[in-house]
């Protein structure tokens, strides 16, 4: 699952911008790290269902995203 | 009397005439149906015109639904019929979006949506009622300098469709919108006068009492209070005149990657078009030949159309470059490259050479340019970013002349406001408020329509235009074209100041360094473009091969398209940089299959040189840029093959000795004792007394600091930087790894809690220089890496490489504009000079350096996270050497040694005609570039003086001057020139 999320989901974030960073997972909640334009993103909730369902289609398992946001510190107002 | 601050909680009469005005809008619609047959297919963009196709298919698009996927495409298609309620009245699509959409209809392309318009008139391209939609949707993030805020609370990777419709309008309406946007700009606006703005508010307000915000009567009564009262009132004059252009600026790459900007360019276009059917009096201006290169390729119809609004005198082809590359860092013939291929291109499209050069975006223009516009048919130059971007000193004047390094003399424009605006009252009275040449100058150049990712002018936009006459406190506007605009105002003005010098940006200062990757592939393939053309030359002439042209011509386009201004300086998202190194690969693995391989090697460049070089070698005993090898004493005559001198085993040549962390160092060349850190503090010619380094300082002292630029991560370097110094922790103190005949090496080793840099010292037997390399394991954030060098010379300029001649600049902190420029680019050496000696940097891919007073600096490395999270994290590998001297750069040969540290050796001969081979050795020009002509009949020899001399070339028959475009300009044997001119020679291939 991590390598799905590095290399199939996180490019195509980066595409538009934004950044993903896989941090854990525990059970099916799989904590993620947002960075770049997805870290100030006023629609993230949005993307986030995205990802889900992108892992519920390969995993065939339902994963709860926890979105932890990390600001650059000229955005971290 | 106590003061008594009035907190006003009632609605005051100016935000009752505000939230009316908001409610206007809602009255533009009169009918509307909604199109419910819609169809949508993912897709993910995997190249210019390419699509993976998401393997769900397509599925049905009803209003509510989430659309667009992270980086993803959509394909709409649909069909709708006109209802027989809106038969005879203008129909409108309308889709609101924060996408970008090209829409076809019935295989027309009828117009495109995005953030900044939502509806286009179907009327003029549509026959009968039933209507077979298709379109293409883009959903790109942008940054934060979006011009249009509405649209940025819906930015974002995934959007919610709410439906398309197809709509009539109430055109009353409309208008009035469009008069209170006028008025209302003016009215909240400071650059007007007060008692007309208090006027206004008042005027505005009345004439919405008539409007029945229910039912829309009232509307032909407000607008023809409007008129009457507030159009026609002249109690109150304005004054200025500025010139009108509209123009969508389009990034090749930045937060998008470059095969995005295909369809951006595509959409933008589209529109324009689309408003000049509607707007006869609307012109427009786009630059880049590649964006029209792409259009003709992918969009035939449309580039055809384009041609016809050309014809019409409405769409016009500015700035003559294959694409607005960055104007730093490009050596000169990269330059002369983006004209030759733009204007070469746009002869062929349009039958046009085009006479300005239009660059509103890029960060500073080097001295070099205006030699190169003015050989390459460009008598006019824009650009914008010194007058609203400048952090410290105002750039005093908009329109003037810009003489260049040689004394070349262009028209150039600075516009005093932004390159993006939205054509309001506002903005043009800021425009005119900020024109500092007004008696002088004639019209100020006001830029139109949305960029950065294309769009452009909007309907509201061209409304403004014809309702600007009508209101006396605007300035005077006049509706023109790039060109026109340049030719009315700068030709022949004989009032004009005079700019001699560069066009230094005081900002952006980082991006001579970010991405150092990126810049020194740059910096390699330039000289292996000109190597594979040279010897590509070579053996057409001899018979051997043909001239590769459309592989080099290909090849080269692509160099030329990473030096867009988002991609060589490093300001873009991660996906950008992959590209670029992509392309870089490719590159250079053509230009290798071109070369060929070999282990014999030949001497490319016009002067004979001898020096110590590095040869390949896997038995070698030391290691550079990661390969193994050995430092061989090499010379050759100029084009003549290299010899190598193998050094003997012998190691006398090289003594040392250490006492108290102190490493002395003897050579037949050089004395110089190193710190434990590698650090030299004190260097010495043998033969001489006067030490190299300041006392109490050193060269080659490396510098960790922080680095927070803020908001432009990427861009800027900020003049505290030195403020904050990091540790950078010595884990291994210098020692000798090795020494044979040649070489002696010497490593330190520094780390931080995340990084490791290998600095590797090297002196030779045979070569004054001391060169360093730099194996970095690089994972910081917010840092800057700099190497210091404090010489013991007295003198208050540095000279610096600009690739065709060199730049004096202060070292003094006298004036704010000396302090400004603390941060500049060179290219490939910079020196210091006094009476009889000197120190020269030379590098092999490094442009920033630091003025630092006393000392100078070489910027090695940064890590931004903005917008590329990963910039430059990761190995690095990179050389410079420290070369003293005696006398100064030039007669020290220190351009011909700079230019030799960047050259790969030729693994094919160069064998030229015996009266060309006479010609070039024998001259003191740098030989820039040798290739075939573009019409294939001639071999081009572009030759630079990089001296500041004067002198007279003579060939041995006569040859054909040209300019860079290679257009004859005359017939000479005998061929005068002056400092620092570039010139392109034209041999036929019969004499050749």
């Amino acid at each position: 699952m991590r390598e799905f999320v590095e290399t199939i989901l996180a490019p195509r974030l980066q595409g538009d911008g934004g950044w993903v960073e896989w941090d854990s997972l525990n059970g099916n909640t799989l904590t993620l790290v947002f960075r770049g334009e997805c870290s100030k993103c006023l629609i993230l909730d949005r993307c986030v269902h995205w990802m889900e369902e992108e892992l519920e289609k390969k995993f065939g398992q339902h994963i709860v995203i926890q979105p932890v946001r990390k600001k650059p510190f000229f955005w971290d107002t | 009397m106590a003061h008594v601050k009035v907190v006003r909680r009632s609605t005051r009469p100016e935000e009752w005439t505000d939230l009316r005005f908001s409610w206007l809008e809602r009255g533009i619609v009169r009918d509307r149906e909604e199109i419910t047959d819609l169809h949508i297919r993912d897709a993910r963009q995997i190249s210019e015109n390419g699509y993976d196709d998401a393997p769900e298919g397509e599925r049905p698009l009803v209003k509510g639904d989430m659309y667009f996927t992270p980086d993803g495409t959509v394909f709409i298609r649909g069909h709708a019929t006109i209802p027989p309620r809106m038969h005879g009245e203008n129909v409108y699509f309308s889709l609101k979006t924060a996408a970008e959409m090209i829409v076809k209809i019935n295989g027309v392309y009828v117009g495109g949506v995005d953030p900044n318009r939502e509806r286009f008139l179907l009327n003029p391209y549509i026959q009968g009622d039933e209507l077979n939609i298709e379109i293409e949707a883009y959903n790109r993030s942008k940054p934060d300098d979006e011009r249009n805020p509405a649209s940025l609370s819906k930015r974002g990777c995934r959007q919610i469709f709410e439906g398309a419709y197809l709509e009539t309008i109430r055109d009353n309406v409309q208008s009035l919108v469009y008069d209170y946007i006028l008025f209302m700009d003016i009215a909240h606006c400071e650059y007007f006068n007060e008692d007309y703005r208090k006027f206004l508010f008042r005027e505005l307000s009345r004439a919405l009492d008539y409007v029945d915000f229910e039912t829309w009567e009232g509307i032909d009564e407000a607008a023809a209070y409007v008129d009457r009262v507030i159009y026609r009132n002249t109690d109150f004059k304005g004054s200025g005149d500025v010139a009108l252009v509209g123009h969508s600026h389009l990034d090749i790459a930045y937060y998008w990657r470059r095969i995005h900007a295909v369809q951006k360019n595509a959409r933008t276009i589209l529109i324009q078009l689309r408003l000049m059917d509607r707007y006869p009096e609307f012109r427009y201006t786009h630059t880049q030949a590649y964006t029209y290169e792409t259009l003709e390729k992918y969009y035939p119809a449309l580039f055809e159309e384009l041609k016809e609004k050309y014809a019409a005198g409405q769409f016009e082809p500015v700035g003559a470059m294959y694409v607005e590359p960055d104007c730093n860092i490009p050596c000169a013939e990269s330059l002369v490259r983006q004209f030759l291929y733009g204007q070469h291109f746009f002869r062929r499209a349009f039958g046009k050479t085009l006479d300005n050069a239009w660059l509103p975006d890029v960060f500073g223009n080097s001295w070099i340019m205006p030699q190169i516009l003015k050989k390459s048919g460009v008598d006019y130059f824009v650009s914008n970013k010194m007058s609203t971007w400048n952090d410290t000193n105002r750039f005093p004047h908009n329109n003037f002349i810009w003489r260049g390094i040689d004394g070349s003399e262009v028209y150039a424009c600075v516009p005093p406001t932004h390159f993006i605006t939205w054509n309001m009252p506002s903005q043009i009275q800021e425009n005119w408020e900020a024109y500092q040449d007004k008696e002088t100058g004639g019209q100020t150049l006001s830029m139109y329509g949305y960029g950065d990712g294309g769009s452009g002018a909007t309907e509201e936009m061209l409304e403004m235009i014809r309702r600007f006459p009508r209101v006396s406190v605007m300035p005077k506007t006049e509706v023109t074209g790039g060109a026109d605009f340049l030719h009315k105002n700068l030709k022949d003005n004989p009032n004009l100041a005079v700019w001699d010098g560069e066009l230094y940006l005081e900002m952006h200062r980082g991006t001579f360094t970010t991405k150092s990757e990126i810049k020194r592939m740059n910096r390699y393939l330039e000289g292996l473009l000109r190597l594979t053309e040279m010897v590509s030359v070579s053996r057409m002439l001899q018979g051997e091969a043909e001239y590769p042209a459309e592989e080099i011509r290909d090849v080269y386009k692509k160099l030329l398209l990473n030096q867009f201004h988002d991609i060589l300086p490093g300001s873009h998202i991660h996906p950008v940089y992959l590209d670029a190194m992509a392309d870089y690969r490719d590159i250079e693995a053509r230009l290798k299959a071109l070369l060929g391989d070999s282990r014999v090697y030949w001497n490319p460049q016009n002067f004979a040189f001898r020096g110590v070089r590095f040869v390949p070698d896997e038995s070698g005993a030391f290691v550079r840029h990661g390969e193994k090898g050995a430092f061989q004493v090499t010379e050759a005559a100029p084009f003549d093959r290299v010899c190598f001198a193998n050094g003997a085993d012998d190691t006398a040549w090289f003594q040392m000795e250490t006492k108290d962390g102190q490493t002395f160092v003897r050579t037949p060349r050089l004395s110089l004792q190193m710190n434990a850190q590698g650090a030299i503090d004190h260097l010495f010619m043998n033969g001489d007394e006067q030490d190299f380094v300041k006392t109490g300082r050193a060269l080659n002292q490396l510098h960790l600091y922080a680095d927070h630029p803020g908001v432009y991560d990427a861009w800027d370097i900020l003049p505290n930087y030195r403020d904050v110094e990091e540790k950078l922790t010595l884990k291994e103190a210098l020692h000798l790894t090795h020494v044979d005949g040649n070489c002696a090496e010497f490593e330190s080793v520094f780390v931080t809690d995340k990084s490791e840099i290998r600095m590797y010292t090297r002196v030779f037997r045979e070569d004054e220089a001391v060169e360093t390399e730099y194996a970095c394991k690089w994972h910081e954030k917010h840092r800057l890496l700099k190497v210091n060098f404090a010489p013991n010379i007295l003198t208050r300029t540095l000279r610096c490489d600009t690739s065709a001649g060199y730049i004096d600049r202060e070292l003094t902190k006298n004036t704010t504009w000396q302090e400004a420029r603390f941060e500049c680019c060179h290219h490939k050496w910079m020196d210091m000079s006094e009476c009889g000696r000197g120190l020269a940097i030379i590098n092999e891919g490094k442009y920033g350096v630091g003025l630092e007073g006393e000392e100078i600096s070489l910027s090695l490395l940064r890590s931004t996270i903005r917008p590329d999270i990963e910039s430059d994290m990761g190995e690095h590998d990179f050389c410079y050497q420290i070369v003293p001297h005696r006398e100064d750069a030039l007669k020290a040969g220190i351009n011909a040694r700079a230019i030799m540290f960047n050259t790969v050796l030729s693994p094919a001969p160069v064998a030229l005609p015996a009266p060309l081979h006479r010609m070039l050795s024998q001259t003191s020009l740098v030989l820039q570039a040798l290739k075939l002509s573009e019409d294939g009949k001639r071999v081009i020899v572009r030759l630079s003086e990089q001296n500041g001399s004067r002198g007279i070339l003579k060939t041995e028959e006569k040859v054909e001057v040209l300019n860079l475009l290679e257009d004859r300009q005359d017939i000479q044997d005998t061929i005068p020139y002056h400092p620092f001119e570039i010139l392109t020679l034209g041999i036929p291939l019969a004499q050749a």
